[in-house]
């Protein structure tokens, strides 16, 4: 046979449920601490190793000029990796059937054009903000109904919403460029304190604000739960299909933000958003090593888009191809996602 | 399956919504669209907008049936279309470099196996990861993805027949898309293995209590996957004479949702091969309709996405009526 398993149960299987909380004794248990230990030291001593790394091969690395801008730089896909983390902590990490948002980076594609043409049209800063911000949460409504109401998996409400939030981008802009300038974006994209670009604080700030939400709130909590265990959940009273659509909305915010942001990083709006979806999921997946139980959190996408930036960054100071990327990426999410399955199956 | 009894069919809406799309689709463009019924765009549609996503939906049926999915058709695709393109260059008779492509995609599936059946990680992530580190692979091999092209001179007339051919006055495309659709179907619904792929995709901890390797499944399952993805890498190579490095992407998400469109046929909501073929003709019709209809090209894939919703909320909302009945 073409794989050497026949021996091993495949305990992890698929779509099975994996967050069931099987019954452990003491023992394992504590060696599973042990482990998910060393490999969230391991993973945070990866991210050091290739820091120390550049910064040794690149002494141009370690400048606060530059850290900023991997900062600015990773600004955009920050913020969209965090939407996604929030639905995929309310809708429980299976992939398939549980949370996610396949309709962020077209999302952020749409409001980025409807910012532009508002700009474009003469409208005020406030007017193109509020139409950005407007139809990132009507997007985000329209899969919380999909998946709330109409009952549509996740993975297909939004790829399906997906395809015509692309459609109506290409519809509004014509597939060309919208530039677009104004006071509000030239502040965005302009330098803050200490020559670190604006879109760095944006993004720290925004990771500040949500992650407090997220994790050091009662309703934080209560996403986790209804994440986890749906049905604890909705035995201890919770609006599970409230939070659910809550977490839709947010992403959908996070989209239009994240458009305009992007319109100020890139003076206008471009073609081709959807090119980010990809990369954000796996920035949203491989978040998950970054935290103490390996959940996904909002700290842990911030992480991982900085790690995922400062590698692509890292790269382009070593004119090594960032094409490399892309496979680091794939390769890390495959050695973490596999250590992570290990380990559970040894703890079972 | 085909056979289910009318009774069946009128319980489920569902079912009712796919063919009923279909239908409507059908009869508003033969109305609207100049040209539409003609049998030329009608073969048309066939060949160039059914037969070569038809196959790789059906390969996506096999992943989505054993309860998973596999992101990563496309890389097989690649995969195939540069392991046949390069040993075409390299002066190979074309049958060995068409299995050589085969072969080449199926190595992608048997990444996945180790992945998913050895190591156990989710398919989602598992074929997650192919994907990135296949996009990188095809970057290296090509130099930081640039195409390969075939001199149009000095191809083989053996090599264009994949894509160009006919036997029998059928397109070999559509003809091959035909076997692949008529093998899935008898594999998934009349062998043993097929009957184990469906079983683990339902409830996968029974099938391994039966004293069924599950991981060998899974593995074989995978790697049949993109071989048949492979497929269209050879087909789609020998139409355009070219090899683009990750274009096999441009399938993925169509292939996603012409499977679960599909699933919306089968009364339980179980992904199946007859269901699959229909989404596929569904999302055919559409993309060609609506280009004859001169609509606005932009407003064709508003209108695609728009389709493929109200099939999936109409399914989906009488899949769930039907659970609480």
């Amino acid at each position: 046979m073409l794989v050497d398993a026949p021996y091993i149960p495949p305990s992890v299987f698929g779509l099975e449920e994996k967050t069931s909380p099987e019954p452990e004794k003491s023992g394992p248990a504590l060696g599973r601490r042990l482990a998910t230990l060393a490999l969230r030291g391991g993973s945070l001593a990866v991210f050091a190793g290739v820091l120390v790394f550049f910064s040794i091969a690149a002494p141009f690395f370690l400048t606060v000029g530059n850290i900023g801008n991997v900062l600015g730089q990773s600004a955009i896909a920050g913020v969209l990796a965090i939407g996604l983390t929030i639905v995929v902590i309310a809708g429980g990490s299976n992939v398939v059937t549980g949370g996610i948002d396949l309709s962020l980076a077209a999302n952020m594609g749409l409001s980025a054009a409807v910012y532009a043409t508002l700009a474009q049209a003469g409208q005020g800063d406030a007017v193109a903000i509020l139409g950005a911000l407007g139809t990132g949460l009507a997007i985000g409504a329209v899969n919380a109904a999909a998946v709330t109401l109409a009952g549509i998996v996740p993975l297909l409400a939004t790829l399906a919403v997906m395809n015509v939030v692309a459609g109506l981008e290409l519809v509004l802009t014509q597939n060309t460029v919208v530039p677009a300038s104004g006071e509000f974006l030239s502040t965005l994209s302009a330098s803050g304190p200490f020559g670190v670009p604006v879109l760095a604080y944006v993004l720290l700030g925004f990771t500040l604000v949500v992650a407090a939400i997220v994790q050091y709130t009662p309703l934080g909590l209560r996403l986790y739960a209804v994440g986890e265990y749906p049905d604890a959940a909705r035995a201890a009273g919770l609006p599970v299909r409230s939070f659910v659509a809550g977490s839709f909305l947010a992403s959908g915010l996070c989209g239009g933000f994240a458009g305009i942001l992007s319109v100020s990083y890139l003076s206008g709006s471009t073609t081709g958003a959807g090119e980010m979806l990809l990369p954000v999921v796996v920035t949203a997946l491989l978040g998950v090593v970054f935290s103490r139980r390996l959940v996904p959190t909002i700290t842990g996408t911030l992480l991982s888009a900085l790690f995922v930036g400062f590698l692509i960054n890292g790269f382009q100071l070593l004119n090594i191809s960032s094409t490399l990327v892309s496979g680091v990426q794939g390769l890390l999410i495959l050695l973490v996602v596999s250590a992570t399955t290990l380990l559970c199956r040894e703890a079972v | 399956m085909a056979t289910a009894s009318l009774s069946a069919f009128t319980r489920g809406i569902g079912r009712y919504a796919l063919v009923a799309a279909l239908a409507a689709v059908f009869a508003t463009f033969a109305a609207l669209a100049p040209g539409f019924l003609s049998g030329a765009n009608l073969v048309s549609v066939l060949v160039n907008n059914f037969a070569l996503l038809a196959i790789v939906a059906v390969a996506m049926t096999f992943a989505v049936s054993a309860g998973g999915i596999d992101l990563s058709v496309g890389t097989a695709i690649d995969f195939a279309s540069f392991a046949f393109v390069s040993l075409v260059l390299a002066g190979q008779p074309i049958p060995l470099a068409a299995l050589g492509g085969l072969a080449g995609g199926a190595l992608v599936g048997l990444f996945n196996a180790v992945l998913i059946a050895g190591i156990g990680i989710s398919p989602f992530l598992a074929t997650l990861g192919t994907l990135f580190v296949g996009r990188s692979v095809q970057q290296l091999l090509t130099n930081g993805g640039n195409p390969v092209y075939l001199p149009p001179a000095g191809v083989p007339e053996a090599f264009r027949f994949l894509g160009h051919g006919s036997v029998a006055g059928l397109p070999v495309p559509l003809l091959v898309a035909a076997l692949v659709i008529a093998g899935a179907w008898l594999v998934l619904s009349r062998t043993r293995f097929g009957r184990v792929v469906l079983a683990t995709g339902i409830q996968a901890s029974v099938v391994r209590y039966s004293g069924i390797r599950l991981s060998r499944v899974t593995a074989a399952t995978y790697v049949l996957v993109s071989a048949i993805a492979a497929i269209v890498g050879l087909i789609l190579t020998s139409t355009v004479t070219v090899y683009i490095p990750s274009s096999g992407n441009a399938f993925l998400l169509n292939a996603i949702g012409a499977t679960f469109i599909g699933t919306t046929f089968d009364p339980h909501g179980r992904p199946n091969v007859p269901g699959t073929v229909l989404g596929v003709l569904l999302l055919g019709i559409v993309a060609n309709g609506l280009l004859l209809s001169g609509l606005n090209f932009y407003w064709q894939q508003v209108g695609t996405g728009l389709l493929i919703f109200s099939v999936l909320a109409i399914g989906f909302a009488n899949r769930k009526a039907a659970a609480r009945a």
